[in-house]
Protein backbone atom coordinates (compact mmCIF):
# COMPACT_ATOMS: atom_id res chain seq x y z
CA UNK A 1 0.00 0.00 0.00
CA UNK A 2 2.82 2.47 0.82
CA UNK A 3 4.47 1.10 -2.43
CA UNK A 4 1.70 2.14 -3.86
CA UNK A 5 0.54 5.64 -2.56
CA UNK A 6 4.81 5.99 -3.18
CA UNK A 7 4.52 5.10 -7.31
CA UNK A 8 1.49 7.52 -7.14
CA UNK A 9 3.36 10.47 -6.09
CA UNK A 10 6.06 9.43 -8.44
CA UNK A 11 3.89 9.23 -10.95
CA UNK A 12 2.15 12.86 -10.41
CA UNK A 13 5.65 14.52 -10.48
CA UNK A 14 6.76 12.66 -13.76
CA UNK A 15 3.46 14.21 -15.22
CA UNK A 16 5.03 17.56 -14.38
CA UNK A 17 8.11 16.63 -15.88
CA UNK A 18 6.75 15.35 -19.54
CA UNK A 19 4.01 17.79 -19.35
CA UNK A 20 3.51 19.32 -23.25
CA UNK A 21 4.79 22.45 -24.17
CA UNK A 22 0.95 23.70 -24.11
CA UNK A 23 1.26 23.05 -20.18
CA UNK A 24 4.76 24.71 -19.49
CA UNK A 25 4.15 27.45 -21.77
CA UNK A 26 2.27 30.74 -20.72
CA UNK A 27 1.22 33.63 -23.08
CA UNK A 28 1.01 37.02 -21.83
CA UNK A 29 -0.40 40.44 -23.60
CA UNK A 30 -1.83 39.28 -26.33
CA UNK A 31 -2.83 41.81 -28.75
CA UNK A 32 -3.52 42.23 -32.65
CA UNK A 33 -3.53 45.28 -33.95
CA UNK A 34 -6.51 46.98 -35.36
CA UNK A 35 -5.63 47.41 -39.36
CA UNK A 36 -6.10 50.56 -40.75
CA UNK A 37 -8.76 50.87 -43.68
CA UNK A 38 -7.51 49.09 -46.83
CA UNK A 39 -4.52 47.50 -45.01
CA UNK A 40 -5.89 44.15 -45.83
CA UNK A 41 -3.29 42.57 -43.46
CA UNK A 42 -2.30 43.04 -39.90
CA UNK A 43 0.16 41.77 -37.26
CA UNK A 44 -0.39 39.58 -33.93
CA UNK A 45 1.92 40.42 -30.90
CA UNK A 46 2.36 38.97 -27.56
CA UNK A 47 5.16 37.50 -25.27
CA UNK A 48 5.55 33.52 -25.20
CA UNK A 49 7.12 31.93 -22.04
CA UNK A 50 8.26 28.99 -21.67
CA UNK A 51 8.68 28.15 -17.66
CA UNK A 52 9.40 24.07 -18.60
CA UNK A 53 12.84 22.20 -18.72
CA UNK A 54 12.82 21.83 -22.73
CA UNK A 55 13.07 24.28 -25.60
CA UNK A 56 9.83 24.60 -27.41
CA UNK A 57 9.43 25.45 -31.03
CA UNK A 58 6.23 27.37 -32.59
CA UNK A 59 5.54 25.67 -35.35
CA UNK A 60 2.60 27.28 -36.60
CA UNK A 61 -0.35 29.32 -35.56
CA UNK A 62 -3.99 29.78 -37.23
CA UNK A 63 -7.04 31.85 -36.35
CA UNK A 64 -10.49 32.09 -38.01
CA UNK A 65 -9.84 36.26 -38.66
CA UNK A 66 -7.93 35.95 -41.62
CA UNK A 67 -7.86 33.76 -44.60
CA UNK A 68 -4.21 32.87 -44.10
CA UNK A 69 -1.80 32.80 -40.56
CA UNK A 70 1.96 33.28 -40.98
CA UNK A 71 4.98 32.91 -38.30
CA UNK A 72 7.03 36.15 -39.50
CA UNK A 73 9.60 38.39 -38.69
CA UNK A 74 11.71 41.31 -39.99
CA UNK A 75 15.02 41.73 -41.26
CA UNK A 76 16.53 45.24 -41.13
CA UNK A 77 18.87 45.46 -43.83
CA UNK A 78 20.73 48.59 -44.26
CA UNK A 79 17.16 50.47 -43.00
CA UNK A 80 14.96 48.34 -45.13
CA UNK A 81 12.97 46.74 -43.29
CA UNK A 82 12.12 43.37 -44.92
CA UNK A 83 9.11 40.98 -43.65
CA UNK A 84 9.48 37.30 -43.97
CA UNK A 85 8.10 34.42 -42.89
CA UNK A 86 10.10 31.91 -40.95
CA UNK A 87 9.23 28.33 -40.10
CA UNK A 88 9.13 28.20 -36.58
CA UNK A 89 9.76 30.45 -33.54
CA UNK A 90 11.85 28.82 -30.46
CA UNK A 91 11.62 29.61 -26.73
CA UNK A 92 14.67 28.38 -24.85
CA UNK A 93 14.23 26.74 -21.58
CA UNK A 94 12.64 29.42 -18.97
CA UNK A 95 13.02 32.20 -21.47
CA UNK A 96 10.69 34.03 -23.57
CA UNK A 97 9.97 35.33 -26.59
CA UNK A 98 8.58 38.54 -27.98
CA UNK A 99 6.43 39.26 -30.48
CA UNK A 100 6.54 42.55 -31.61
CA UNK A 101 6.12 45.26 -34.03
CA UNK A 102 8.82 45.41 -36.68
CA UNK A 103 10.12 41.64 -34.79
CA UNK A 104 8.98 38.35 -34.95
CA UNK A 105 5.12 38.25 -35.05
CA UNK A 106 2.05 36.02 -36.06
CA UNK A 107 1.02 37.70 -39.73
CA UNK A 108 -2.99 37.73 -40.26
CA UNK A 109 -3.41 38.16 -44.15
CA UNK A 110 -6.51 38.59 -45.68
CA UNK A 111 -8.77 39.51 -43.27
CA UNK A 112 -12.09 38.17 -43.79
CA UNK A 113 -13.92 41.38 -42.47
CA UNK A 114 -12.80 44.19 -40.96
CA UNK A 115 -12.03 44.01 -37.52
CA UNK A 116 -13.21 46.67 -34.87
CA UNK A 117 -10.95 47.72 -31.42
CA UNK A 118 -11.92 45.35 -28.47
CA UNK A 119 -12.99 42.35 -30.46
CA UNK A 120 -11.15 39.32 -29.64
CA UNK A 121 -9.30 36.79 -32.22
CA UNK A 122 -8.32 33.62 -30.99
CA UNK A 123 -5.12 32.43 -32.04
CA UNK A 124 -4.42 28.50 -31.87
CA UNK A 125 -0.57 28.43 -31.25
CA UNK A 126 1.01 24.86 -32.28
CA UNK A 127 3.78 23.58 -30.85
CA UNK A 128 6.79 21.02 -31.65
CA UNK A 129 5.35 18.61 -29.76
CA UNK A 130 2.19 18.46 -30.88
CA UNK A 131 0.16 20.27 -28.44
CA UNK A 132 -1.08 23.12 -28.84
CA UNK A 133 -2.97 26.39 -27.22
CA UNK A 134 -5.64 29.14 -27.83
CA UNK A 135 -4.99 32.15 -26.91
CA UNK A 136 -7.34 35.30 -26.62
CA UNK A 137 -5.75 37.98 -28.82
CA UNK A 138 -7.68 41.47 -28.39
CA UNK A 139 -7.90 43.90 -30.78
CA UNK A 140 -6.27 47.12 -30.30
CA UNK A 141 -5.85 50.19 -32.15
CA UNK A 142 -2.28 51.26 -32.88
CA UNK A 143 -1.35 54.05 -30.44
CA UNK A 144 1.56 54.07 -28.49
CA UNK A 145 3.67 51.13 -28.14
CA UNK A 146 1.68 48.40 -25.94
CA UNK A 147 2.95 46.52 -23.03
CA UNK A 148 5.25 44.09 -24.98
CA UNK A 149 7.84 46.76 -25.40
CA UNK A 150 8.61 46.37 -21.61
CA UNK A 151 10.23 43.36 -21.87
CA UNK A 152 12.71 44.11 -23.92
CA UNK A 153 15.14 44.77 -21.46
CA UNK A 154 15.11 40.90 -20.09
CA UNK A 155 15.09 39.52 -23.59
CA UNK A 156 18.45 37.84 -24.61
CA UNK B 1 57.32 28.83 -6.99
CA UNK B 2 57.52 30.65 -9.30
CA UNK B 3 56.49 28.66 -12.31
CA UNK B 4 53.22 28.16 -9.79
CA UNK B 5 53.00 32.24 -10.72
CA UNK B 6 53.23 31.73 -14.10
CA UNK B 7 51.14 28.77 -14.24
CA UNK B 8 48.80 31.26 -12.61
CA UNK B 9 48.85 34.03 -15.00
CA UNK B 10 49.04 31.44 -17.83
CA UNK B 11 45.59 30.53 -16.85
CA UNK B 12 44.29 34.27 -15.46
CA UNK B 13 45.26 35.12 -19.43
CA UNK B 14 43.32 32.42 -20.62
CA UNK B 15 40.23 33.06 -18.24
CA UNK B 16 40.51 36.52 -20.04
CA UNK B 17 40.85 35.62 -23.36
CA UNK B 18 37.93 33.03 -22.88
CA UNK B 19 35.84 36.03 -21.11
CA UNK B 20 36.56 38.24 -24.10
CA UNK B 21 35.44 35.97 -26.84
CA UNK B 22 32.14 35.09 -24.53
CA UNK B 23 31.15 38.43 -23.54
CA UNK B 24 32.88 40.90 -26.11
CA UNK B 25 30.35 41.73 -29.01
CA UNK B 26 31.73 44.65 -30.86
CA UNK B 27 29.37 47.56 -31.47
CA UNK B 28 28.33 47.39 -35.35
CA UNK B 29 28.82 50.37 -37.39
CA UNK B 30 26.02 52.10 -38.09
CA UNK B 31 25.37 51.74 -42.40
CA UNK B 32 25.11 55.39 -43.66
CA UNK B 33 23.07 55.34 -46.77
CA UNK B 34 25.10 55.71 -49.52
CA UNK B 35 25.95 60.16 -49.21
CA UNK B 36 26.75 62.54 -51.59
CA UNK B 37 24.67 63.22 -54.66
CA UNK B 38 21.52 60.43 -53.49
CA UNK B 39 20.30 62.58 -50.49
CA UNK B 40 19.91 65.95 -52.19
CA UNK B 41 16.26 66.31 -51.46
CA UNK B 42 14.43 68.90 -53.69
CA UNK B 43 10.74 70.19 -54.24
CA UNK B 44 8.17 67.13 -56.02
CA UNK B 45 4.90 67.23 -57.25
CA UNK B 46 2.25 64.11 -56.24
CA UNK B 47 -1.09 63.13 -56.24
CA UNK B 48 -3.65 63.03 -53.27
CA UNK B 49 -7.18 62.56 -52.82
CA UNK B 50 -8.06 66.57 -53.34
CA UNK B 51 -5.65 67.02 -56.38
CA UNK B 52 -1.97 67.71 -56.65
CA UNK B 53 -0.15 68.31 -53.70
CA UNK B 54 3.58 69.98 -54.03
CA UNK B 55 6.20 69.95 -51.64
CA UNK B 56 6.62 73.72 -52.34
CA UNK B 57 2.89 74.14 -51.09
CA UNK B 58 4.50 73.72 -47.59
CA UNK B 59 6.91 76.32 -47.20
CA UNK B 60 7.22 77.52 -43.63
CA UNK B 61 6.23 74.20 -42.23
CA UNK B 62 8.23 71.04 -41.03
CA UNK B 63 7.77 68.29 -43.31
CA UNK B 64 7.75 65.17 -42.38
CA UNK B 65 8.22 62.60 -45.18
CA UNK B 66 7.34 58.73 -44.98
CA UNK B 67 7.70 56.70 -48.27
CA UNK B 68 5.41 53.23 -47.63
CA UNK B 69 2.31 51.82 -49.38
CA UNK B 70 -0.88 50.40 -47.30
CA UNK B 71 -0.84 46.98 -47.88
CA UNK B 72 2.04 47.24 -45.73
CA UNK B 73 1.29 44.22 -42.91
CA UNK B 74 3.10 45.61 -40.34
CA UNK B 75 6.37 48.36 -40.52
CA UNK B 76 4.27 51.20 -42.13
CA UNK B 77 1.52 51.24 -39.15
CA UNK B 78 4.37 50.66 -36.78
CA UNK B 79 6.44 54.06 -37.70
CA UNK B 80 2.39 55.84 -38.56
CA UNK B 81 1.47 55.29 -35.35
CA UNK B 82 4.52 56.25 -33.70
CA UNK B 83 4.97 59.73 -35.32
CA UNK B 84 1.14 60.35 -35.20
CA UNK B 85 1.62 59.80 -31.20
CA UNK B 86 4.49 62.09 -31.19
CA UNK B 87 2.31 65.06 -33.53
CA UNK B 88 -0.26 64.27 -30.93
CA UNK B 89 1.93 65.03 -28.18
CA UNK B 90 3.38 68.50 -29.77
CA UNK B 91 1.16 72.12 -28.54
CA UNK B 92 -1.03 73.38 -31.26
CA UNK B 93 1.00 76.27 -32.21
CA UNK B 94 3.62 73.39 -32.89
CA UNK B 95 1.29 71.05 -34.81
CA UNK B 96 0.34 74.28 -37.18
CA UNK B 97 3.67 74.30 -38.07
CA UNK B 98 4.09 70.70 -39.02
CA UNK B 99 3.12 69.11 -42.24
CA UNK B 100 2.94 65.47 -42.98
CA UNK B 101 3.40 63.69 -46.16
CA UNK B 102 2.87 59.23 -46.72
CA UNK B 103 4.28 58.91 -50.26
CA UNK B 104 2.60 55.48 -51.17
CA UNK B 105 5.55 53.88 -53.26
CA UNK B 106 2.88 51.17 -54.42
CA UNK B 107 0.69 53.29 -56.93
CA UNK B 108 -0.85 50.22 -58.68
CA UNK B 109 -2.35 49.30 -55.72
CA UNK B 110 -2.81 52.79 -53.31
CA UNK B 111 -5.28 55.39 -55.39
CA UNK B 112 -5.20 58.76 -53.76
CA UNK B 113 -8.72 57.77 -52.20
CA UNK B 114 -7.44 54.94 -50.34
CA UNK B 115 -4.68 56.55 -49.22
CA UNK B 116 -6.42 59.33 -47.37
CA UNK B 117 -8.67 56.83 -45.79
CA UNK B 118 -5.38 55.38 -44.63
CA UNK B 119 -3.47 58.30 -43.91
CA UNK B 120 -6.31 59.68 -42.10
CA UNK B 121 -6.76 56.63 -39.59
CA UNK B 122 -3.42 57.83 -38.24
CA UNK B 123 -3.93 61.16 -37.85
CA UNK B 124 -6.19 63.51 -39.53
CA UNK B 125 -3.37 66.29 -40.63
CA UNK B 126 -1.43 63.24 -42.67
CA UNK B 127 -1.59 63.87 -46.62
CA UNK B 128 -2.01 60.52 -48.37
CA UNK B 129 0.21 61.02 -51.89
CA UNK B 130 1.21 58.56 -54.64
CA UNK B 131 2.64 59.57 -58.47
CA UNK B 132 3.87 57.64 -61.75
CA UNK B 133 6.16 55.03 -61.24
CA UNK B 134 8.70 56.93 -62.86
CA UNK B 135 8.00 60.21 -60.58
CA UNK B 136 8.39 57.67 -57.50
CA UNK B 137 11.59 56.43 -58.60
CA UNK B 138 13.03 59.71 -59.68
CA UNK B 139 11.67 61.16 -56.26
CA UNK B 140 13.35 58.17 -53.96
CA UNK B 141 16.58 58.67 -55.90
CA UNK B 142 16.93 62.02 -54.44
CA UNK B 143 15.84 61.28 -51.29
CA UNK B 144 17.86 57.90 -50.48
CA UNK B 145 14.79 55.51 -50.30
CA UNK B 146 14.54 52.11 -51.20
CA UNK B 147 11.87 50.40 -52.65
CA UNK B 148 11.50 47.44 -54.20
CA UNK B 149 8.59 44.66 -54.89
CA UNK B 150 9.10 41.26 -53.15
CA UNK B 151 6.86 38.10 -54.41
CA UNK B 152 5.17 36.72 -51.76
CA UNK B 153 2.53 34.11 -52.56
CA UNK B 154 0.10 34.64 -49.78
CA UNK B 155 0.16 38.44 -49.55
CA UNK B 156 -2.79 40.15 -51.04
CA UNK B 157 -2.11 41.04 -54.48
CA UNK B 158 0.89 38.36 -54.98
CA UNK B 159 3.77 40.73 -53.38
CA UNK B 160 4.70 43.06 -50.96
CA UNK B 161 6.61 45.97 -51.23
CA UNK B 162 10.66 46.40 -48.88
CA UNK B 163 10.99 49.71 -48.07
CA UNK B 164 13.37 51.90 -46.29
CA UNK B 165 11.01 52.85 -43.20
CA UNK B 166 12.77 56.25 -41.79
CA UNK B 167 10.79 59.25 -42.03
CA UNK B 168 12.21 62.31 -43.37
CA UNK B 169 12.23 65.79 -42.44
CA UNK B 170 12.24 68.88 -44.62
CA UNK B 171 12.99 72.36 -43.36
CA UNK B 172 10.41 75.24 -43.52
CA UNK B 173 13.10 76.27 -46.78
CA UNK B 174 12.36 72.68 -48.53
CA UNK B 175 16.05 71.76 -47.75
CA UNK B 176 16.27 68.02 -46.35
CA UNK B 177 17.54 68.21 -42.78
CA UNK B 178 17.84 64.62 -41.72
CA UNK B 179 15.74 61.68 -40.86
CA UNK B 180 13.68 60.69 -37.72
CA UNK B 181 14.53 56.62 -37.82
CA UNK B 182 11.77 53.63 -37.93
CA UNK B 183 10.48 52.67 -34.75
CA UNK B 184 11.40 56.08 -32.99
CA UNK B 185 9.30 56.19 -29.43
CA UNK B 186 6.86 59.07 -29.85
CA UNK B 187 8.17 61.21 -27.05
CA UNK B 188 11.35 60.83 -28.93
CA UNK B 189 9.71 62.07 -32.50
CA UNK B 190 8.55 65.29 -30.11
CA UNK B 191 12.22 65.91 -29.19
CA UNK B 192 13.33 65.34 -32.84
CA UNK B 193 10.26 67.36 -34.28
CA UNK B 194 11.07 69.87 -31.74
CA UNK B 195 14.77 70.18 -32.59
CA UNK B 196 14.05 70.76 -36.03
CA UNK B 197 10.93 73.29 -35.66
CA UNK B 198 13.79 75.49 -33.56
CA UNK B 199 16.81 74.73 -35.88
CA UNK B 200 16.86 78.06 -38.20
CA UNK B 201 17.04 77.13 -41.50
CU1 LIG C 1 4.37 39.94 -41.25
Amino acid sequence: MKHLSLLAVGLMFSAGVFAGAADTVSVQDAYVRLAPPNAPATGAFMVIKNNGEKDVKVLKADNSASKVTELHTHLNEAGVMKMRPVSAIEIKSKSEAVLKPGSLHIMLIDLKAPMKEGDVVPITLSFDDGSSKVIDAKVVRPTVAPAPMDHMSHKH
Amino acid sequence: MSERILLGIAGLLAALVLGLALFWHPELPDRQLPKAATVAGGDFTLESASGPVSLQDFRGKLVLLYFGYTYCPDICPTSLSATSEGLRQLAPDELARVAMLFVSVDPERDTPGRLKEYAEFFHPQIIGATGTSQNLAEIAKRYGVFYARQKVETAGGGYVVDHTSDTYVVGTDGALLGKIAHATPPDQVVVAIRKYLNQKP
